[in-house]
């Protein structure tokens, strides 16, 4: 008989628990659970459309932002047509990417570095998330936990002083990425293709990689090798990937959501298959050529994992000084859209730090109807079966004694607290 | 001084806004985490399960829901537990003082010592040294505030419902830079603006919030109503109400005043206010000449 552990995974967003099957010394089948839901799609039932700009973010405290540029879109879309200018859109793809960037070296400093063991000094995480949050409120008013993105626009009005402060500050975030992270110049290091380059810089990502390499660990959890992306436009494109096989369009007719007995989490896939979605899938799809290289030596294990995440952070950054050069500041911050739809139906995808995030929202009579939200959680940690196991499950299975699993685990970046149902 | 952070159904929003406090770095020197749920503490989870010794400020965060089972254990059970040993209880953010969004989803869930307004009387034993600390998030300020505050062994007034006073005597309104809009009455506000306030049309829930939103500055430097968000009320027990982007009203005039305005001495004043209309105020403030 298969010998089997519960453990318990902490130190993410929430707590998962985790039942581990052994054969011998082998991970033969792993279960994820995540013990309890807050009901958010059930407490928006009956609401006004509007109050979901202020109940989503809360639907987790990292990603919040990400739930209400996904609520704005799903709300716009139940509309004809929604006059938004390109300032307030550029606004809200800048507020969104440094969530992201916050995230990422959250996770890095705080989960990544102390499961190998490395020094991880937690203001390199904070100063950076800190900075981020400060840029959001410029713009946003407070972080986390804003509503500033309404169908129409942004609430507020963005002046050049905002943007002063705005762009002193993501000098700042610049130099803390290369004081920290890796030590090179971002321009350079977006188009980087060779591992051997990344590793010869100074900085914690080359450290942490190097380490990783020392323990043998870079084809350590490799998974479905199926990627997936739902949000376009931005700095990402949509598209699914697998192996190297690229399909670019993707139609949510064919997303499918099951529900768990005995499990928070739904799980979900895409014409019958499970996807990995986050930072990995967004490169595999835009075809970054680093992380394909890490790809072709490694496969879609932990080490393209957690260097596909980080280096979105220097893209990250180019971008934000993009959208601020391209701020045209006299264009009107909001446009009334006009009453709200009676009746309606409507979908918001955003690219959230962990992968694909999908907003749907059914109005029926002024009223929220039904709601239903499709997090990166439930692509990576759903839980499939033996013969067809989820990503996250598929990266633990075969693993040893010796092999890192709490790592190979929280490198998909786990996060408990999105159970929405 | 030792913490301990449990947190029950929770979005993790508190947890992040202490990472946001300015001073963090500075500020942890004085203080130790027996556990918290990111950052690196002295003991495991399944450790704090099993019972741990030293915590000197519990922390809960989170609504508490009847048969919550955390991992190995009922919530419950780790509460009073650590309740027992602590010399000070807050309850940090709305969802732990108040219930908060997530009471919404269920029956039966509530905050620790309030369900919305009413008192539930279950952990009455430890009401006194209970303090609340509502907010969707908390401001870091004030945790991070408060917690130095008792480490110097400072006496903290509170509210009736335990909110010390240092950070929720003042109104959100107090210091929002719509405030002249609000003094002369004028009730036109548009989205996408400097000017205008929320109180008439937007639901502007500022002028009756227990909150320095609007005082110390969230993120050290802005607010939501600053920015031209209607302030939702998140401190407060009732929140989240219901169609939160409107101003309900009763023949023209909002139906909530601000605290402690009588209805009908804030009639008196709209009529005087009005008569003033001062022409910059119609005009966007960047263009006044
Ligand atoms: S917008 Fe709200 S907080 Fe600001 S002045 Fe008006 S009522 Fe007060
Ligand atoms: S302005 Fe109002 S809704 Fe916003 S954080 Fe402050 S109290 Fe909460």
């Amino acid at each position: 008989m298969a010998r089997t552990r519960l453990e318990l995974i902490e130190k993410i967003e929430g707590e998962a628990e985790v039942l581990y099957e052994y054969e011998g010394e082998r991970i033969s089948f792993a279960q994820i659970r995540f013990l309890n839901s807050r009901h958010i799609e059930k407490i928006l039932q009956g609401r006004e459309p509007l109050d979901a700009l202020v109940i989503n973010p809360r639907v987790c405290g990292i990603c919040g932002h990400a739930h209400l540029i996904a609520t704005v879109r799903a709300l716009e879309d139940c509309f004809e047509r929604v006059p938004l200018s390109q300032k307030a859109e550029a606004v809200r793809e800048m507020t969104l990417s440094l969530e992201l960037i916050q995230n990422h070296f959250k996770w890095f400093y705080l989960t990544v570095l102390p499961l190998l063991g490395l020094e991880a000094p937690i203001q390199r995480a904070l100063e950076p998330s800190r900075l981020a949050g400060e840029m959001i409120a410029l713009m946003a008013g407070q972080y986390p936990h804003n509503s500033y993105a309404i169908p129409g626009g942004i609430t507020g009005e963005i002046t050049p002083v905002d943007l002063l402060e705005f762009r002193a500050r993501l000098e700042r975030l610049k130099l803390l990425f290369r004081q920290s992270l890796i030590d090179v110049d971002l321009e350079a290091f977006v188009r980087c293709e060779r591992i051997e380059e990344m590793l010869s810089k100074e900085g914690d990502l080359p450290r942490a990689m190097r380490h990783i390499l020392k323990r043998g660990w870079e084809r350590v959890g490799q998974s479905l090798d199926h990627f997936i992306v739902f949000g376009g436009g931005g700095l990402f494109t949509e598209g699914k990937s697998i192996g190297t096989r690229l399909q670019e369009s993707i139609n949510l007719r064919y997303l499918k959501e099951e529900a768990l007995e005995g499990n928070a989490a739904k799980r979900v896939s895409y014409r019958g298959r499970y996807y990995e979605t986050g930072p990995l899938a967004r490169a595999m799809v835009l075809k970054t050529p680093l992380i394909r290289e890490a790809h072709r030596r490694y496969k879609d294990s932990l080490f393209s994992r957690i260097l596909a995440r980080i280096c979105e952070v220097p893209r990250l950054l180019r971008y934000l000084e993009t959208l601020c050069d391209g701020l045209d500041l006299s264009e009107a911050s909001y446009t009334d859209p006009g009453p709200f739809p009676a009746s309606a139906q409507g979908t918001g995808i955003v690219e959230a730090a962990r992968g694909s995030l999908i907003h749907r929202v059914t109005i029926e009579e002024g009223r929220i109807s039904r709601y239903q939200i499709v997090t990166p959680t439930q692509w990576n940690l759903g839980n499939g079966t033996r013969e067809n196991p989820c990503p996250a499950q598929k990266a633990l299975m075969g693993l040893q004694r010796n092999d890192p699993a709490e790592l190979v685990f929280k490198a998909f970046d786990v996060c408990s607290v999105c159970t929405t149902k | 001084m030792r913490l301990l952070w449990l947190s029950a159904l929770s979005c993790n929003g508190n947890v992040h806004s202490l990472l946001n406090y300015p001073q963090y770095e500075q500020w942890q020197k004085g203080f130790e985490w027996l556990y918290h749920p990111l950052l690196p503490s002295l003991h495991t989870f399944e450790e704090v399960e099993d019972g741990v010794k030293g915590c000197d400020v519990l922390i809960v965060d989170g609504t508490l829901e009847q048969n919550l089972l955390k991992h190995r254990r009922p919530f419950s059970e780790l509460l009073e537990r650590y309740a027992t040993e602590a010399k000070h209880i807050l309850t940090v953010g709305t969802c732990a003082t108040f219930g908060g969004i997530f009471a919404k989803g269920e029956a039966g869930r509530t905050g620790v010592h309030f369900c919305g307004e009413a008192r539930r009387g279950e952990y009455e034993w430890f009401w006194q040294k209970s303090i609340s600390l509502p907010g969707c998030p908390v401001q870091p300020e004030a945790l991070a505030g408060t917690l130095s505050l008792l480490a110097a062994g400072e006496p903290i007034p509170l509210d009736e419902l335990r909110r010390p006073k240092y950070y929720y005597a003042y109104t959100v309104h107090d210091g929002c830079t719509r405030n002249e809009y609000f003094e002369y009455k004028i009730d036109e506000h548009r989205f996408g603006t400097l000017e205008g306030c929320m109180f008439y049309e937007h639901g502007c829930q500022g002028t009756y919030t227990h909150g320095s939103c609007n005082k110390i500055l969230w993120n050290g430097l802005n607010s939501k109503t600053r920015n031209g968000q209607p302030c939702m009320g998140c401190t407060e027990p009732d929140f989240p109400k219901e169609g939160l982007w409107s101003t309900p009203k009763h023949m023209g005039i909002p139906v909530r005043m601000p605290l402690g305005v009588p209805r009908r001495a804030y009639l008196t004043l709209a009529g005087i206010a009005k008569a003033f209309r001062i022409e910059r105020f119609y005009k966007p403030l960047m263009e006044e000449e």
